[in-house]
């Protein structure tokens, strides 16, 4: 099947005074599947932005292709790529009531007046508004403003849905709530959706597919729960919240996570297949349900040196002798040389 | 830029259709200026500075050139002596029908100029024997006022109120708040108002039109005066000395206030 | 000490001199000027509307007023939006240029026109060398719109910059995202919102139309007069200060019932929108 966005070897960049400029997308590849949930992932500066915004028709690659149902769409004009665009910023139309807002692609489309009107009506009732369909946007809240942002690009019955952060100007609680419709609505429309976000949690809940971008290029692509038990590079870890990187002696450097790490008396020996280390417990933080206790790994330096481990009882003191062992399962070797 | 010209052409070619009815008279003008014939004429029939020495050998114009400077400077400091007290009193105090009296200060630009200028010499000029550099210092204050008042006022607006109430509160007397707080806010409002006032002075006509005495007239009067009697190009060089001050205000503003934020109001 | 000074105190020294060289001096020569009375004013005023040469230079001052308006609109709006929407390196730089010229007095601005439009000026020497003859532009109705368009179009530009410059330029982005042309995005998104600026800016320009003396003087002479240039001739020609206040009160009512409409159309404006 004809992805539905393809990006062929893409790159993005900003002309600069002076000639340099800077790269915000490099040599990007990307293949968006038909009613899949995508999610481009990273830090801000990473260049999912620009890519969402290249994909949308509002920047032009610097070099590379972008293909809209397979046919190249590089130099299309964002109006004739049929996509559904949802800004951080909402970007509804003050001067228009909700209605209008909403049937604004479609009378742009020239559907006939009285059609226009029942599809928006029908969008604005997928979102849980058509109570409001008469007022203006001023009138509502953030969360209400981004549901009409949504109905809006959902009721052109785009080939793609572009979102751009759309939830991040939400309070927590909200933004939680919102994930759940976003989802929903996606799913009721069977649409295919492309997400920007630098909210992991946003990414690993919504995605089919997770796309983490670091300095313009692919760091790591693949399902949620592919992508978070085995992070790529240091820098993928980091994102996801791992923050355990302790040097292995002789294999290099790995990643866990401190929940994931045990600690056992001096002396006992770890299972076969697991990696185990001697070491002194340094500091101990008492935090309620356990500790989390830093332990020195024995003849190693620098940072890497030590590893943290939320240990589940409060018996451990600094300067205790320490077996730490690092389950198989759940440690992530990585490449090594990398500099952070 | 380009991108834009490509999307946009009719407006594009609008925008510079505006450009060039805006600045084309202004660079023909400077052409005309260094001709080495008698009359107006463009292209300029040879080079020369001929004009420039002219314009600079014609009394009145130097006359002219320092009543206006005279003029702008004391009606500038007077605007500010009247405006400022007025704004912070407006933005800071509590002003019984604050509106309205808002209203009193911005109630000149609403008058046509040359309206006022009939006024004052009517009333202030004729009828209370004051003289034209009296009657000028006086009208150009009031037409100063409300620049003062909204340039300085919007500066204090900016500013949060509390700032004033945290001195307060920190042990910092109300001389002392003045001095250490309000004036620093006000200072860069202070700072633009000068510059916008002095220049408006300086280039304005219609006020100054009927407040002239024997000698006493400001500068665009008397360039005024001159291009109704005479076709030669000396108030052309003229134009060009002013253009070129003008270049330099514009590049001193820039270091000292930012040009769009002085003028672009 | 100073707590007990209340800062409305602070205005008193403005309102003053706001009193005694503005508000009394203005009010006596719209009604009660030195030669006449409230009475002879309303016989001025009132001949001044029913006189066969006079009607015309208030129908001239009005007409030359909405046409400047109309052009500036035209001309401004789009270097406006230009200015709002090129990238900051170029906006920077094209609204000083937008600026600039409000540097200058008006003679410097519009003596150049002469040069222009004059009997020996350039665009009569083109058009003669395009064997087409010599015209004379200078003194026409024509030369007193172009001379005032220069003049205004930079209030037009601000304004309506102003207004632009706050739009969220996603606006313009999702209309286009939705499937409108960038045209149709301008027409339905753009405009409508820009449309506060540019009635302030259409007013800023009428008024200083009906108002501004050096341009008309210059560029209309003693042919095409309007209202500010008779009555400049009403005080140093004829001497007749009746007439010259009734031309005044008529002026000022002019500005002041376009000042008044527009400030209702802005209300009508905000409430719709």
């Amino acid at each position: 099947m004809t992805p539905v966005v393809e990006l062929d070897r893409v790159g993005h960049r900003f002309a600069a005074k002076g000639g340099a400029g800077t790269t915000a997308v490099a040599d990007l590849d990307l293949a968006v599947r038909r009613g899949e949930f995508t999610t481009l992932l990273g830090p801000s500066g990473c260049g999912k932005t620009t890519t969402l915004r290249m994909i949308a028709g509002f920047l032009r690659p610097t070099s590379g292709r972008i293909l809209l149902e397979g046919a190249d769409a590089t130099r299309t004009p964002p109006e004739k790529r049929n996509i559904g665009m949802v800004f951080q910023s909402y970007a509804l139309f003050p001067h228009m009531t909700l209605l209008d807002n909403v049937g604004y692609g479609l009378r742009a489309r020239k559907v006939p007046a009285a059609e226009a009107r029942e599809r928006a009506g029908q969008a604005l009732e997928l979102v849980g508004l058509s109570h409001a369909a008469g007022r203006k946007p001023a009138e509502l809240s953030g969360g209400q403003q981004q549901r009409v942002a949504l109905a809006r690009a959902v009721a052109i019955r785009p080939s793609v849905l572009l979102l751009d952060e759309p939830l991040s100007n939400l309070d927590a609680r909200l933004r939680v709530q919102m994930r759940r419709e976003l989802l929903q609505v996606q799913r009721e429309t069977g649409l295919t959706a492309i997400l920007v976000t630098h909210d992991q949690d946003e990414a690993l809940e919504l995605s089919d597919t997770m796309v983490i971008l670091n300095g313009g290029r692919l760091e790591q692509q693949g399902a949620p729960r592919d992508v978070f038990p085995r992070p790529a590079s240091r820098f993928v870890a980091e994102f996801l919240g791992y923050d355990n990187f302790p040097e292995l002696p002789g294999r290099g450097p790995a990643t866990i996570r401190p929940e994931h790490v045990r600690l056992l008396p001096a002396g006992e020996r770890e299972d076969g297949g697991d990696t185990g280390l001697d070491g002194t417990v340094a500091a101990v933080t008492y935090q309620g349900a356990g500790c989390l206790v830093e332990a020195g790994i024995d003849g190693a330096e620098g940072p890497g040196s030590a590893v943290r481990c939320l240990h589940p009882a409060d018996d451990l003191r600094p300067g205790d002798r320490v077996r730490i062992v690092l389950p198989a399962r759940h440690l992530v070797e990585l490449p090594a040389g990398e500099q952070r | 830029m380009i991108a834009m010209i490509r999307t946009r052409p009719l407006l594009s070619l609008l925008a510079a259709a505006a450009f060039t009815l805006m600045l084309g008279p202004v660079v023909i003008l400077t052409g005309v200026a260094f001709t080495a014939g008698e009359t107006l004429a463009f292209p300029p029939e040879g080079l020369s500075l001929r004009w420039f020495s002219a314009a600079l050998d014609y009394p009145p114009f130097i006359d002219a050139f320092g009543t206006s400077l005279l003029v702008a400077a004391v009606s500038t400091v007077l605007a500010l002596a009247l405006g400022v007290p007025a704004t912070l009193a407006l933005n800071r105090g509590r002003v019984p029908g604050r509106k309205a009296v808002e209203g009193l200060f911005f109630a000149p630009v609403i008058v046509p100029e040359l309206v006022l200028s009939l006024a004052l010499f009517q009333q202030v000029m004729v009828g209370m024997r004051v003289t034209a550099l009296g009657a000028l210092v006086v009208g150009h204050t009031v037409l100063l006022l409300p620049y003062t008042v909204r340039v300085v006022g919007a500066s204090l607006a900016l500013a949060d109120p509390r700032l004033e109430e945290a001195a307060r509160g920190l042990g910092s007397g109300p001389v002392r708040t003045f001095f250490t707080v309000t004036l620093p806010v006000m200072a860069p409002g202070i700072v633009s108002a000068t510059i916008l006032a002095f220049i408006t002075s300086l280039n304005n006509v219609p006020l100054s039109l009927l407040l002239t005495g024997p000698g006493v007239a400001t500068l665009p009067v008397e360039m005024l005066n001159y291009v109704q009697s005479s076709f030669d190009p000396v108030v052309a060089a003229v134009s060009v000395l002013l253009l070129a001050l003008s270049v330099a205000v514009a590049f001193a503003t820039e270091r000292v206030a930012g040009f769009t934020k002085v003028f672009g109001r | 000490m100073l707590r007990r000074v209340p800062m409305a105190a602070l205005l008193i020294p403005g309102l003053a001199v706001l009193l005694f060289a503005f508000g009394y001096p203005v009010a006596a020569t719209l009604a009660w000027p030195p030669d006449g009375d409230p009475a002879t004013v309303a016989r001025e005023t009132g001949s001044l509307l029913t006189d066969p040469y006079l009607l015309p230079v208030i129908a001239r001052t009005v007409r030359v007023s909405v046409l400047t308006t109309a052009i500036c609109l035209l001309l401004g709006f789009p270097v406006a939006y230009l200015i709002s929407r090129a990238p900051a390196r170029w906006s920077g730089r094209l609204l000083v240029l937008a600026i600039f010229p409000l540097l200058l007095n008006t003679v410097v601005r519009t003596y150049g026109w002469i040069v222009v439009l004059g009997g020996n000026g350039l665009i009569s020497e083109v058009s003669e060398a395009l064997g087409l003859g010599r015209v004379q532009l200078l003194y026409t109705e024509t030369a007193i719109v172009l001379g005032l368009v220069q003049l205004f179009l930079p209030l037009m530009i601000l304004s309506c910059y102003s207004s632009l410059s706050q739009q969220d330029r996603r606006l313009e982005e999702a209309a286009r995202g939705l499937g409108s042309s960038p045209g149709r995005a301008f027409r339905t998104v753009v405009l409508p919102l820009a449309t506060p600026g540019a009635l302030v800016g259409c007013t800023l320009v009428f008024a200083g139309a009906v108002t501004a003396f050096t341009t008309p003087q210059l560029l209309g002479g003693t042919r095409e007069r309007l209202l500010s240039t008779l009555l400049y001739s009403r005080v140093n020609v004829s001497l007749d200060w009746p007439s010259a206040s009734a031309i005044a009160l008529v002026m000022t009512a002019l500005v002041l019932a376009v000042s008044a409409l527009s400030g209702r159309l802005g209300k009508i404006g905000s409430t719709s929108s």
